[in-house]
């Protein structure tokens, strides 16, 4: 039976990290859309902390939905340099021990050809240019398709 | 004898790593699974770290050796269960676990072996 | 401005068990998250081993002890990894990734370098070998 103070501490801890999760959490939104899939929209400069966090946040929400495809966007990240590039790269992996498989998405000319000069190789990353072609992608490693039955019945209008 | 014990299931031989797993088991369970796939081979190797909170650059690289054995021993590997805090950590340590083949649980993992969905091709079901 | 120091000493391999263990209790205690835990106890387990298998037997400790600065936001961690052994000839090229002087991974140092804040490595031929190793909680 442990005593009152220490059981206190044990709690205040586990609160600690329950915080910690839930502020690592508002602070990147991991989107799930669709079961298995989940999508992070990288917005704005990602600094070493913050890439942190984004991964962290990333993996628990990986482990929490069993999501078997993650999509990465970074159609919104303003400069693609040698440290971002590491950030990716160590996000991508990170995940991948997690059994999962990762795409980036987003990739304008631009960034393609930056990364081609900085050296980096995204070898083994699947990319693709925008979300809906990632999100293709990921329905059909999960053999899913979308099917276009009757069109849909204007409700304002029927 | 090792402490991290080696089960046959399906054919696919399962070892669940203990917490506090020391350098020798994890040779020794190295050892165990050569045995074994040398005498009468299997359909996969399936090796859980769920319960497992540190992985340091050694079992990294135990873990790594095993893979690369088992493949050329006609078993696939596969390592499920991997916690968020390891992988984060085995990433910054620089272990390299590339070709190795993981799975988010020991269920997702004996169904990737099971149903023979473990190649050398990137990407998977 | 520091507590009392938790010693572990390192005599068999059961002991790197048993100071990465302690490493990561005691960063849970003083309210690191799950993957600095395990950065901190990895940390220690790398650097524990290095005394087990290159200080030639020579006789090592991990010091482990929690870090109060004048503000709640600098509380940390340091532990120090201590060993009586021969000393590393050249730490510039110890802090190498891939160095090695007997066939194994050789990411020990860099890579407990890479896991904590601040690393600094105090040796000599005569005076064993100590790493002082601090993590700050964010």
């Amino acid at each position: 039976m442990k005593e009152p103070v220490e059981q206190t501490r044990a709690q205040m801890v586990d609160h600690m990290e329950v915080q910690r999760k839930t502020i690592s959490e508002l602070q990147t939104p991991v989107i799930q859309v669709w079961e298995g899939i989940l999508a992070l929209p990288i917005v704005g400069t990602v600094d070493s902390a913050r890439a942190q966090q984004m991964t962290e946040a990333l993996l628990d929400r990986i482990t929490a939905t069993g999501a078997s495809v993650v999509l990465l966007d970074i159609t919104a990240v303003p400069t693609v340099d040698t440290a971002f590039a590491k950030h990716l790269i160590e996000t991508i992996a990170a995940a991948r021990l997690l059994g999962t498989d990762v795409m980036v998405v987003g990739l304008t000319t631009h960034t393609a050809l930056t990364l081609v000069h900085l050296g980096v190789d995204l070898e083994g990353v699947v990319t693709r240019t925008t979300m809906a072609k990632g999100l293709e992608l990921a329905f059909d490693r999960l053999g899913l398709a979308v099917v276009r039955r009757a069109p849909l019945v204007d409700v304002a209008h029927p | 004898m090792s402490r991290i014990p080696v089960i046959r299931v399906e054919d696919v031989l399962i070892a669940t790593v203990i917490e506090d797993v020391t350098d020798s088991d994890a040779v020794a369970l190295q050892s165990e699974l050569g045995h074994q796939l040398e005498a009468r081979g299997a359909k996969g190797v399936l090796i859980d770290l769920s319960v497992v909170g540190i992985v340091d650059s050694f079992l990294g690289r135990v873990l790594a050796v095993v893979a690369t054995m088992s493949r050329l021993l006609g078993a696939p590997t596969v390592i499920a269960g991997i916690q968020p805090a390891v992988a984060v950590t085995l990433v910054e340590l620089g272990v390299r676990l590339t070709g190795v083949r993981t799975a988010l649980t020991s269920d997702a993992g004996m169904r990737m072996l099971r149903e023979g969905r473990v190649g050398r091709h990137v990407g998977r079901r | 401005m520091s507590a009392v120091a938790e010693v572990i000493p390192l005599a068999r391999e059961e002991d790197i068990v048993t100071a990465r263990q302690r490493a990561r209790e005691i960063s849970r205690e003083l309210g690191f998250g799950a993957v600095d835990q395990s950065r901190i106890a990895t940390a220690v387990s790398e650097l524990a081993r290095n005394v087990l298998r290159y200080a030639g037997g020579a006789p090592g400790d991990v010091r482990i002890r929690a870090l109060d600065g004048p503000s709640p936001e600098r509380v940390g961690v340091e532990v120090v990894v201590h060993d009586e052994g021969p000393g590393i000839p050249d730490v510039h090229a110890a802090l190498r990734d891939g160095y090695t002087s007997s066939g194994g991974l050789g990411l020990g140092l860099p890579g407990a370098r890479r896991l904590m804040d601040e690393l600094t490595i105090d040796t000599a031929m005569g005076r064993g070998t100590t790493v002082t190793m601090r993590k700050w909680r964010r």
